[in-house]
């Protein structure tokens, strides 16, 4: 009975070709909401912005189209560029890689079957969900200043803590330490990750005499390279875009001696402090080509070094 | 599963009365012919109890106009007005300062209010200077919202408790150092200074510049500050930190420019360098009692470093639909009694002579300070200097960051000077 009405359904559809069927348009009509929202606020403001870069634009009058200054400026004549690309590196550089281990490290602690794993399991994803609001920024200020709790603490040992956020050799740190804080986030994929590896290699391989590391270097970490491969590059993408915590932390200032001045904020001070929005799209331009650029090479080596399952 | 089966007639009937109910719900003034006027400004809490306060006044005086208020902080402001504008969006009645007024009045965003003057505007008795300090190219953008100059505030109350005597109005900038290193030996606290590392802080470099003759910016829009001056300067507060008289680098750095993150407020100093209708808000931050005084002078025989400015003025947007209503919102503000009554000396010494003698006896004792420390110094200020140009308010950061550097011991005094001037006039010039 099913297969003649499968015939006859699939005779029908051949009839009517490639006419638009109705259950189409109403999947259209339905993502019509969605739709209107991402052209409105996100294509949209994205194709302007690439408009604006090439302008010059001070928020009060209309732009002003002045060609490629803009980029020729970035690549020549803006030390500030330079030292934010740095700093913004720099972050990248030590956040992403410790926030990895981290995750990895706790999730396998906890891939080991301990009792309460969904309470543990919770509070730490719970940082990764805070963390980037505004609220866990100006707490970590107050920790972190010269006679906030992390230095009440170490003065229990007796040491005397500098003050860490006004000084331009430690703030960078505290934002490091804040992103890998939020590691709860790639442990839960970590997590599913190592779930998946069959229990019955690591039975094996113990029979054969392997011990813990050999265990962990040869059978865990190839099989989770898949998911190493989409953390990291979800995270290194997260690092560069970061904001909220540098801006709140250094008032907007990127201080001390912009040591906190990541590239967003260079970009937002650009635009609103100073009045040249059409430069700041331009930077807004040249983080995106970065970033794909990194992502592209990303993939590029995943080949060598990426194992799936298949 | 069950499906819901409606026919039209039933979901026109549901709908409608979805709708009805939205609509009895709104608020009143959907229905009403209400002008509406909405008022931005910045400032603290305080300020905007007493601003809310007085919108409430007028909205009873007259009926049919409701003014919507919206505030933030001052480093948030200008951001948020600068987009609202760009979308055409902003508000009527925008708090103006003389900083940014010449850069909005010149690309078109105020209203003139030339034409609003001797009808609704009845601020002929603030006195031309009062009045002209709102005008650019000759027209009038901004009200006169109140005067105020710089001064610095200190701790009258702990300076007693340690034994320490109050600075006097005159004494010299390195009097003040002086003072700074026995307040810090007296006290028997840990981090706890006279004075805080004003080397950052611009409206201590215009005064000391005013002083010597010069200026932060001539009246085209230049440096008034060279390469020597600026050598001076960061050498004399580098001196200081090296004798350990003021807070060092990573201390200052705590300071972000606002009264709750100011030495003061975080208990690093007994003083601080601040506007004197700022008085209100350190206070509140403060247990104990603050008194307020001059900056430092510059010594027998040297110009008036200091000068009275208008604290902020009041403008109407360009494309503002209610301008009139806008322009009499404003005038309620500067010329009546009980609007001024509430608004006290908070943003400022009002300017108007009748207003400034009807609230002199409601004000408390703090505010009764600012108005009389307006009066001290009115004898001994300079004239107000033209409207810094654009960029002026990147070099006040840049100030910062080079104090910090040197500060941090990242630049001696003479290289930091160098690297001031030069990325100073390159700001400039890219106007």
């Amino acid at each position: 009975m099913t297969i003649a009405v499968q015939a006859s359904g699939r005779a029908e559809r051949a009839k009517r070709g490639r006419r638009v069927t109705s259950s189409t348009l109403s999947g259209y009509l339905f993502l019509t909401p969605w739709l209107i929202g991402f052209i409105g606020l996100t294509a949209g403001p994205i194709l302007v912005s690439l408009y604006l870069s090439f302008t010059d634009f001070d928020l009060l009058q209309d732009p002003r189209w002045i060609g490629a200054a803009n980029y020729v400026r970035i690549a020549t004549a803006d030390p500030k560029f330079l030292s934010s690309m740095k700093v913004t590196f720099l972050f990248v550089l030590f956040a992403v890689p410790l926030k990895l281990a981290f995750a990895l490290a706790v999730a396998m602690v906890l891939n080991k079957g301990i009792a309460g794993l969904p309470v543990y399991r919770a509070l730490f994803y719970l940082p990764s969900l805070l963390g980037a609001s505004v609220a866990i920024a100006v707490l970590w200020r107050q920790l972190f200043a010269g006679n906030g709790l992390v230095n009440q603490f170490l003065a229990l040992f007796g040491i005397h803590g500098p003050s860490w956020i006004s000084n331009p050799d430690y703030a960078l740190s505290t934002l490091v330490v804040l992103s890998v804080w939020q590691f709860g986030s790639p442990m839960i994929i970590f997590l599913a990750g190592l779930r998946q590896i069959p229990r019955d290699l690591y039975e094996a391989s113990a029979i054969d005499g392997a011990k813990r590391w050999h265990q962990f270097w040869r059978i865990t970490l190839p099989l989770l390279t898949p998911v190493v491969f989409f953390n990291a590059v979800i995270q290194t993408i997260e690092a560069f875009k970061a904001f909220t915590p540098a801006f709140i932390i250094s008032e907007g200032t990127g201080g001390p001696i912009d040591s906190t001045l990541f590239y967003t904020l260079y970009l937002y001070q650009e635009a609103f402090s100073n009045f040249r929005m059409g430069y700041a799209s331009a930077l807004a331009w040249v983080l995106v080509v970065i970033i794909a650029l990194f992502t592209a090479f990303s993939f590029l080596s995943a080949r060598y070094w990426v194992h799936y399952d298949d | 599963m069950a499906t819901l089966r409606m026919n039209r007639r039933q979901i026109l009937g549901w709908g409608g009365a979805a709708a009805g109910i939205a609509l009895a719900g709104a608020p009143r003034s959907l229905l009403a012919q209400d002008t509406r006027i909405r008022m931005f400004w910045w400032g603290s809490k305080e300020r905007a109890d007493r601003t809310n306060q007085v919108n409430k006044l007028y909205e009873a005086a007259h009926q049919g106009v409701s003014i919507n208020g919206e505030t933030l902080g001052w480093p948030d402001y200008w951001p948020r007005l600068a987009t609202q504008t760009a979308g055409r969006n902003a508000p009527d009645v925008i708090q103006m300062d003389y900083r940014y007024i010449v850069e909005y009045a010149r690309r078109g965003a105020l209203l003139p209010l030339d034409d609003f003057m001797p009808s609704v505007l009845k601020i002929e008795d603030f006195g031309k200077p009062a009045i002209d300090c709102g005008r650019v190219e000759g027209k009038l953008y901004g009200i006169n919202l109140g005067n105020n100059s710089t001064a610095k505030v200190y701790d009258a109350e702990t300076l007693q408790q340690i034994g320490a005597e109050e600075p006097k109005w005159d004494w010299s900038w390195s009097q003040w150092g002086d003072w700074s290193l026995k307040v810090a030996q007296a006290s028997k606290r840990d981090g706890f200074w006279g004075i805080e590392d004003a080397g950052g802080i611009e409206p201590a470099l215009d005064c000391w510049l005013r002083q010597k003759g010069k200026a932060l910016y001539t009246a085209d829009g230049k440096p008034g500050f060279d390469v020597a001056a600026m050598t001076e300067w960061f050498g004399f507060w580098h001196e200081l930190r090296q004798k350990k008289a003021i807070p060092p680098a990573d201390v200052q750095a705590l300071d972000k420019q606002s009264p709750e993150t100011s030495m003061l407020a975080l208990g690093h100093t007994a003083s601080i360098i601040t506007n004197s209708n700022q008085l209100v808000a350190h206070q509140v931050l403060s247990k104990t009692k603050l008194k307020m005084t001059m900056q430092p002078s510059g010594g027998p025989g040297a110009k008036p470093g200091q000068y009275l400015k208008p604290s902020m003025l009041f403008s109407i947007s360009a494309r503002s639909q209610v301008a009139e209503e806008a322009a009499r919102v404003i005038n309620f503000y500067v010329t009546d009694p009980g609007a001024g009554k509430v608004l006290g000396v908070e943003r400022g010494v009002p300017a108007s002579k009748t207003l400034r003698d009807a609230v002199a006896p409601t004000l408390d004792e703090l505010s009764r300070a600012m108005l009389d420390y307006i009066s001290f110094i009115t004898d001994k200020v300079g004239d107000l200097p033209p409207s810094p140009p654009k960029g002026a308010g990147e070099i006040n950061f840049l100030l910062k960051r080079v104090n910090e550097q040197v500060g941090f011991g990242q630049a001696a005094p003479a290289d930091a000077a160098k690297q001031f001037v030069d990325e100073a006039n390159s700001i400039l010039d890219r106007g």
